[in-house]
């Protein structure tokens, strides 16, 4: 039996990452699973670790999902491939002078 | 994938109350994810838990969800699923609970063949109550219990469960979100007792004076201690001894046969004797 539900969430315009900080723990999680260091922990005196994760470079996403699959408290989401154009992992090499 | 879990959750019930980075949050995704993939309406989901961390999955899937008392898991999923074989029945349970005072429950559920997906959150130690040592504490671990070191051998639930007779079994670990997700898609699709053993961290309090009071410590030295299957295929006897002394253990599918399955053979049994009367 098919359901007839849409599990897709859209992505707001231009954005290859964002984060639910309402629900978001600070448990660094994402940070280090992100394999092109998309992601880093900013301190925040609001949150109860004292810290808040930021997505400070965008433009090194290679859309791997890595965060979105291992964030266990559904606050980080990555866009969709028709929604975002990402990088390939060579370009982003490129970008950030390793190459 | 900006995959959208709220058919499946009750929002209402979240931030979920487990601690910073806990893998509850991650199986329950995967476990979301698989229900997705194979198109199950929550109407005919059953979700039934028992006590401790693992406890609170029946609080945060929206699905018709049962949590029960400690250990009884699998008795109470018997009874439902006798009652309803039309419906999926999921139990969640955690080492302690699945292996210590439900391990009796446990062994007759895999004994049975019942078409169960039994799913064994392993973290190591007894989370809830402040790390007491539990069936799957690693030899030399530090816990409250066990100050100047575990001296108990490492319990393997993977091969109590083929021992026992469950007709599927797998093994995986947090840190693969993906093939979890794969891993549990298999194992509910299959007709009889499927077994999970996955590892999950529990950094906050295994971690905390072993030496990876991080997440990603804790699910770092997890990947240390599983060989993928077809490289573990290829061992011989005495190295799979020797490693399983070491507390490294298989990964993937590990075990997967057609069965009678309990339901069926229940409900041929009464057509029988009322044809015969």
């Amino acid at each position: 039996m098919a359901l007839n539900v849409d599990f897709r969430l859209k992505a707001p315009e231009n954005t290859p990452v964002w984060v639910d900080e309402a629900k978001c723990k600070s448990c660094e999680l994402c940070v280090d699973f992100c394999p092109t260091g998309v992601l880093v922990m900013v301190p925040d005196p609001h949150n109860i670790l004292g810290q808040m994760v930021k997505v400070a470079h965008p433009e090194y996403c290679i859309g791997c999902k890595e965060c979105e699959l291992e964030c266990p408290d559904f606050c980080i989401f990555v866009a969709e491939r028709d929604e975002y154009k990402f990088k390939k992992l060579n370009e982003v090499k490129k970008l950030k002078g390793e190459q | 994938m900006a995959f959208n879990y709220d058919y499946y959750l009750r929002t209402e019930k979240m931030p979920t109350l487990w601690c910073w980075g806990c893998g509850d949050g991650i199986i329950m995704k995967a476990m979301i994810r698989a229900f997705a993939k194979l198109g199950w309406d929550k109407n005919d989901i059953c979700i039934v838990s028992g006590i401790g961390c693992s406890g609170r999955f029946s609080s945060y899937i929206d699905a018709n969800t049962v949590h029960t008392t400690h250990g009884r898991t699998v008795a109470y999923a018997t009874g439902i699923k006798l009652a309803n074989p039309d419906k999926h029945v999921i139990v969640v349970a955690g080492d302690g609970d699945g292996l210590a005072i439900g391990g009796n429950h446990t062994i007759h559920g895999c004994r049975r063949n019942i078409d169960l997906n039994f799913v064994l959150i392993n973290n190591f130690i007894y989370g809830l109550t402040n790390s007491q040592v539990s069936p799957t504490t690693p030899k030399g671990m530090w816990t409250v219990t066990t100050q100047y070191g575990n001296i108990d051998p490492t319990f393997d639930p993977a091969e109590l469960a083929i021992g026992a007779g469950a007709t599927f079994v797998g093994r995986e670990s947090v840190a693969e979100a993906q093939k979890l997700e794969r891993l549990f898609v298999k194992g509910f699709q299959h007709k009889g007792f499927s077994f999970f053993d996955i590892h999950s961290n529990c950094h906050v309090n295994l971690g905390r004076k072993n030496k990876m009071a991080q997440a990603k410590q804790n699910m770092d030295w997890i990947e240390e201690n599983l060989i993928p299957k077809a490289k573990w295929d290829k061992l011989s006897e005495e190295e799979k001894y020797e490693l399983k002394k070491q507390g490294k253990f298989p990964r993937g599918v590990l075990y997967h046969k057609e069965e009678p399955e309990y339901c069926e053979e229940y409900y041929k049994l009464v057509d029988r004797v009322r044809g015969g009367k």
